[in-house]
Order: structure tokens, then C-alpha cells, then sequence
């Protein structure tokens, strides 16, 4: 029912719009455009890839590389042996972290619970 | 070039436009003469017959010109040309000009003399006006479809919107110009009918 009178919609549009002419193109419009195209240039569709110009890399460069290099072996050697460990907050190097000071049968409170209540 | 122009004429628009991007300008003129006529008559329904509907469509094809592989799909091609003619168009609309006003022609209103019956011109006169007063998706979407004859893919294409958004908008332009136009519009359908069209 719907698509009838969606039909009938579309045969009385066609109708309606059957009234206005179709423009034609203006007279000289074909050379007008094949004038303006003769004086147009036609653009590339590649774009040529052309590396950005570098300066070479000057040698103080490596020579830069070699004691920041030496800073970082130091550091994880340093680190690895204790050695600096008076220089780090306890936090870092204390007990806790090393978690020497916690009973073997630490059960996080459940075993003060069960010892109040003599069961242990 | 005779001989050129002869063998482009056999060739398909992706033929034509892989000349055209080797620089020829007998190729280009064949794409324009297949597709000029419609990308004109698209913009001068768009734009109601501005005086500048001419450059509209000639700078589509300049920038087919320029740069041919921009047409992905050389089976594409027409509706190529309209989505940029359109976007032309539209550009062009979005621009505050002075003139706008000179470019709309006038229109005798027909609720002035009830009883006169529209003659042929007027009714012309009448129909285009009232596709002009279309919001201006509307009227590309019912140019597309019903002047220039392309299927609602292709017009949903040339309008970069989906099939059902396409239907939805040229069911409101339909409605629109049938309300627009409740008048004269059986007037209209009569005529028709009278001269057999």
C-alpha cells in the first residue's frame, strides 16, 4: 500500500518537475573549457620522494656516547653490589623490603586470632 | 587528431582518463563531451540558473585536469564530476555575496490572479523557482534523481551518504515541493496530461 502510493508520489513528481526545461549548455561553453584546459598545466600525481639533506654526524657524538655509557655500567654495578645501599632510604634497603624481620609463620593476623582463642 | 578523436570516442572513461593523465587534450574532450552537458545542467539546477553556473561546472573539470588520478574509479566518473561541481556549488552558497538577490528570478506569484491558468513558460518559471527554494541537499539529491536520471547508489555516492538517507531526503524534498506548490499542483498534473507529456 505504501510502496503504491510512494509510486503513485514519484509518477505525479515527475510529472510536476517534467514542466521545467533542461538548460542547454551556452553556445561556446565546450571551447570555452578546452581554451582554459590548453592554458592550464597539468599537475604531477607523483610526488617525487627526495630525502631531507642531512649534515654528516659529527664524531663528538660518539665521543659523547662512551662515558654516558660508562655512567650506566657504573650505576647497575653499584646497584647490583650494595655498595651505595647507605646512601638509599631505608624504605629501599630496609628490613621490609628484604622482609628479614617477618616471623616464618606469618599468617597476616590469622594466627593472633586463632592464639586468643588458645586453639593454636 | 581526427583519427584521435575517433578511436577516444571508442574508448571507455577509464581509457580516456589514463590519456588525459598522459596529457591529452583530445581524451579530455571526449570526457567532456559525454559529461559536460549533465555537470552543467546539475549546476544550473542547483543554483537556479545563476549567470556563474558555467564557471561552476567548467572548474570540476579543470580539476579533473589537473590531477586525473584523483577519480579512483574511472566507472565513476559522472558522478565524479557532479559530487565536485556540487561541493562547488555549495562552496559558492556558503559565501556571503551581494548580489544574491539579483540572481533569483522573479517570480510571478500565481495566487494573484487565481483564475488565470499557468501557461507553458510560467510553469517552468514556477517549478524551477520552487526546486530553488529546496533546501540545498534536497535539491542536489532530487537533481541527481530525477533530472540526470542516476540510481539512488549513484546519487548516495555523489552525495556521500547512504542509500536510506538518500531516500530520506528526496521523500522530504518531494513533500516539500508538493507543499510548496499544493496550489497548482493538480493545475499542473493537468497540464501535463492535456499536452501528453
Amino acid at each position: 500500500m505504501e510502496q503504491d502510493n510512494n509510486r503513485s508520489d514519484d509518477r505525479e513528481l515527475k510529472a510536476v518537475l517534467g514542466h521545467s526545461p533542461a538548460p542547454e549548455l551556452p553556445a561556446g561553453a565546450m571551447d570555452r573549457l578546452m581554451a582554459r584546459i590548453a592554458a592550464e598545466p597539468q599537475g604531477s600525481n607523483v610526488v617525487p620522494f627526495v630525502p631531507r639533506p642531512s649534515a654528516p654526524r659529527p664524531f663528538w657524538r660518539l665521543v659523547a656516547a662512551v662515558p654516558l655509557a660508562a655512567s650506566l655500567a657504573l650505576g647497575i654495578w653499584l646497584g647490583a653490589s650494595g655498595k651505595m645501599d647507605f646512601m638509599m632510604p631505608s624504605t629501599v634497603t630496609g628490613g621490609v623490603v628484604l622482609n628479614d624481620d617477618a616471623p616464618v609463620d606469618d599468617l597476616g593476623g590469622v594466627g593472633d586470632a586463632y592464639a586468643e582463642e588458645g586453639t593454636t | 587528431m581526427t583519427r584521435d578523436a575517433a578511436a577516444f570516442r571508442q574508448m571507455t572513461d577509464a581509457g580516456l582518463l589514463k590519456a588525459t593523465a598522459a596529457g591529452s587534450h583530445a581524451a579530455f574532450a571526449e570526457i567532456a563531451s559525454r559529461h559536460y552537458q549533465s555537470v552543467y545542467r546539475l549546476v544550473w539546477r542547483m543554483t537556479n540558473g545563476a549567470a556563474d553556473a558555467e564557471d561552476m561546472a567548467q572548474e570540476a573539470f579543470v580539476r579533473l585536469w589537473r590531477n586525473p588520478a584523483q577519480v579512483r574509479e574511472a566507472g565513476a566518473l559522472r558522478g565524479w564530476l557532479m559530487r565536485v561541481a556540487a561541493n562547488a556549488v555549495i562552496d559558492r552558497s556558503r559565501k556571503p555575496r551581494s548580489a544574491a538577490l539579483d540572481d533569483a528570478p522573479e517570480v510571478e506569484d500565481p495566487q494573484a490572479r487565481p483564475d488565470a491558468p499557468l501557461d507553458r513558460a510560467q510553469a517552468a518559471r514556477l517549478v524551477d523557482a520552487r526546486i530553488a527554494d529546496l533546501p540545498e541537499r534536497q535539491r542536489l539529491a532530487l537533481s541527481l534523481v530525477y533530472f540526470e536520471g542516476l540510481t539512488n547508489i549513484e546519487a548516495a555516492a555523489v552525495l556521500e551518504v547512504s542509500v536510506d538517507a538518500l531516500e530520506s531526503l528526496l521523500a522530504r524534498a518531494r513533500r516539500g515541493l508538493k507543499d510548496s506548490l499544493s496550489g497548482e499542483w493538480r493545475e499542473l498534473l493537468g497540464g501535463l496530461a492535456e499536452t501528453g507529456q
